[in-house]
């Protein structure tokens, strides 16, 4: 055996535990996945027939998932915006000389400790209870009724609750970008008589612009994904109409699949879902990572 | 590592000894009385000589993880536990027929396939519309008097115009929010009441159309009228924002005079303290009287035709003749039995009304988990919240459940 092969042979078998776990949990359950979103598989028992696109076909025509698919976008463009926005805010704050920025940065990470679930409960209740008691004590009309079960009102819940979970993460990756950027750089451009918002703005945005790349694809994905915090807060509700149908107001894709795979024991149809929620974040994330790198700099 | 292998193997040496000592080995999915029924086991040992152990599974899903790992360990179960068509359909090779024991003359809740009798009836649920005896005393309204459509709308009426001098915050404690959870109650329970209010047990008429995409015009109209009365006199924030909690918290602290729930609510019921008299008046949503509550058997008990089948089937008459056996279903598990033999009266107000409307042989069947999957919880449950949030009305509300329901037809 030449040394060669021999190396490469050493190689697989180093990968192998790795790749054979990776074949196991993703590979395989992705092409049975594909698989069954062509039969009538109902989620027990054995597949009774093939029927080809017809899945497919049928959830063109289903109201709830056609809701469920443009409540996600614009879910995912409005989260995208405040959970960097609110991010980027923070972590110029946590950088700069303000006194106990530690204890800040600590404890705008903290929410994202807890778990989807729990902090979603917590977040019914202020929306539900907390808030409406205020509100009514107050005499504000505004808040007297829970902002969950009016459908204008609860996307908004859900951006307050992602962002206030996930901008603590992303501020991170700002922070270690921010703190990446030489000081020579900033301290020329003050020199130069550059305010402070020039100086973020000019100097600092463009040298972060690999952090952007990363956080801008973890909030997308993250937002497109989101599952916990809806099921929890929302669970969906409250009920709207659509192209004439009721269809749940809150209900995000993944929260659709869901129900349609266990609640419905549609599991071939969720399947079908599944496998197109899977192309169209694939083609938005592959769009939004080359946009992004396209504008990444070096200093 | 040694250690933790050996002490696995003696645990496991010492849990087949104990269940090859047991003569019945019953597999259950109540965990709340658990430790009941194990003292039960207990007792039937003692009077009968036969060892009988338990084996209990939580919740519904873990319960049948438990079942089939137990039915692939071996040692089947003698008895266990079935919740309906699909846990029978699943084991129906190896369910017994016990028609002819003696337990099976004492009650018509028996779980049948056809002419074999198959399960025993664990316990019998009910609900109706419970209501506050004291409020209705009040207001002047005779509940025995509520069997049909019209005798609601004048009761519920009469309640709103004096809501302030009764302490009333709505009349009738009513939830529909699928964002709380609750859309069982109205896309199950309160749609039940059409399918089988009225009929006789076992009659199949209504669920039949349904399931091929029909519904009778008359009787559906008049039901969408029964709803529009309840969700009206509900409090509309209840409807949407109401958990099982605070629905029951307005009917236990005296602020709704009615409360749309089951027995199963008995012990949070009882924790409240409610001081007044509760009862149970029937779902009269037709024009015509109708005079019974819903009941049904949660689940059944099953006999493994292979196992010790005629040491099962005596356990099972023992738990359902004996004063022993009626001792632990009433005062011990806290519930209702489904034998009319059966004369001890539970202590707790919701389940006593069922007890005394079982009794009377005024019930109602429950046919609602013939539903497809998710259809009464999701489909039509979206409905009922979109009319209790007022954007539609009762035409639109019944145009909607008959479009949805046309839905199944394919």
């Amino acid at each position: 055996m030449s040394s060669k092969v021999k190396r490469k042979l050493t190689e697989f078998l180093f990968l192998l535990p790795t790749l054979l776990a990776f074949v196991l949990v993703i590979i395989i359950p992705f092409i049975l996945g594909i698989y069954y979103s062509f039969t009538d598989w109902q989620g027990t028992g054995a597949v009774s027939k093939m029927v080809g696109f017809e899945n497919y076909a049928a959830i063109f025509q289903d109201a709830g998932f056609l809701h469920s698919f443009l409540v996600t976008l614009l879910f995912t463009v409005l989260n995208i915006i405040t959970v960097n926005v609110v991010a980027f805010v923070i972590s110029l704050l946590v950088t700069s000389e303000i006194r106990g920025r530690n204890l800040y940065r600590a404890g705008f990470f903290v929410p994202n400790l807890i778990g989807g679930i729990v902090l979603g409960l917590v977040w019914q209740f202020i929306f539900s209870n907390i808030l409406p008691s205020i509100g009514a004590s107050l005499g504000w009309a505004g808040l007297s009724k829970s902002l969950i079960s009016n459908k204008d009102t609860v996307m908004f819940t859900m951006v307050t609750v992602n962002t206030w979970q996930y901008a603590g993460y992303i501020m991170l990756i700002y922070v270690a970008s921010i703190q990446g950027i030489s000081k020579s750089v900033m301290e020329a451009a003050e020199v130069d008589g550059a305010r402070y918002w020039t100086r973020v703005l000019k100097i600092q945005v463009p040298l972060m612009a690999n952090a952007f790349t990363i956080s801008l694809f973890l909030t997308l994905t993250n937002s497109f994904k989101m599952y916990d915090v809806n099921v929890a807060l929302t669970n969906g509700g409250p009920i709207s109409m659509f192209m004439n149908k009721p269809v749940q107001a809150s209900e995000l894709l993944a929260l659709n699949i869901y129900q349609t795979a266990f609640k419905y024991n549609n599991m071939a149809q969720g399947q079908a879902k599944a496998v197109i929620f899977f192309v169209v974040l694939t083609i938005f994330s592959i769009i939004q990572v080359s946009w992004n790198k396209s504008k990444e700099v070096e200093a | 590592m040694k250690k933790f292998v050996a002490l696995v193997l003696a645990l496991a040496m010492v849990l087949t000894a104990a269940s090859a000592l047991a003569d019945l080995v019953i597999c259950q999915n109540k965990v709340e009385i658990t430790a009941q029924m194990e003292a039960y086991a207990k007792l039937y040992e003692e009077k009968t000589g036969v060892p009988v152990k338990v084996i209990t599974g939580g919740g519904s899903s873990d319960y049948n993880t438990v079942l089939k790992s137990e039915m692939a360990s071996g040692r089947e179960p003698d008895i266990w536990v079935i919740e309906g068509p699909s846990g029978y359909e699943l084991w129906k090779d190896k369910i017994a027929d016990q028609a002819g024991a003696e337990w099976t003359q004492y009650t018509d809740a028996a779980y049948m396939d056809g002419d074999k009798v198959v399960g025993f009836p664990v316990a019998v649920e009910g609900y109706g519309l419970a209501y506050n005896k004291s409020i209705l005393d009040k207001a002047g309204i005779d509940p025995a008097t509520l069997t049909n459509y019209d005798a609601y709308a004048a009761a519920f009426e009469k309640l709103d115009s004096m809501k302030a001098e009764l302490g009333l915050d709505m009349v009738v404690s009513m939830v529909a929010g699928t964002t709380t959870g609750m859309t069982w109650v109205t896309g199950l329970h309160n749609f039940n009441v059409y399918l089988t209010v009225g009929n006789e047990r076992n009659d199949t008429t209504y669920i039949d159309q349904v399931l091929e995409g029909k519904v009778d015009p008359e009787r559906f109209h008049q039901y969408c009228q029964y709803v529009a009365l309840i969700f009206k006199y509900s409090d509309p924030d209840m409807l949407l924002n109401g958990t099982q909690d605070s629905q029951l918290a307005a009917f236990a602290n005296g602020k709704a005079a009615f409360y749309h729930q089951g027995n199963w609510m008995d012990p949070s019921l009882v924790a409240l303290n409610p001081d007044f008299e509760i009862a149970y008046a029937p779902h009269a949503f037709l024009k015509e009287d109708t005079d019974g509550i819903l009941v049904n058997p949660p689940s059944w008990y099953v006999v493994n035709e292979n196992g010790n089948k005629d040491e099962a089937i005596a356990y099972l008459n023992y738990l359902a003749t004996s004063e022993d056996g009626a001792n632990y279903m009433v005062n011990e598990a806290a519930m209702v039995p489904a034998f009319t033999n059966v004369t001890l009266a539970p202590a707790t107000p919701l389940s006593k009304s069922v007890m005394e409307w079982n009794a009377a042989g005024k019930t109602y069947d429950w046919q609602q988990y013939k539903l497809p999957d998710g259809f009464g919880m999701g489909t039509l449950g979206a409905i009922y919240e979109l009319f209790a949030s007022g954007a539609i009305d009762v035409d639109a509300f019944e145009a909607m459940m008959i479009e949805a329901i046309a839905g199944l037809a394919k």
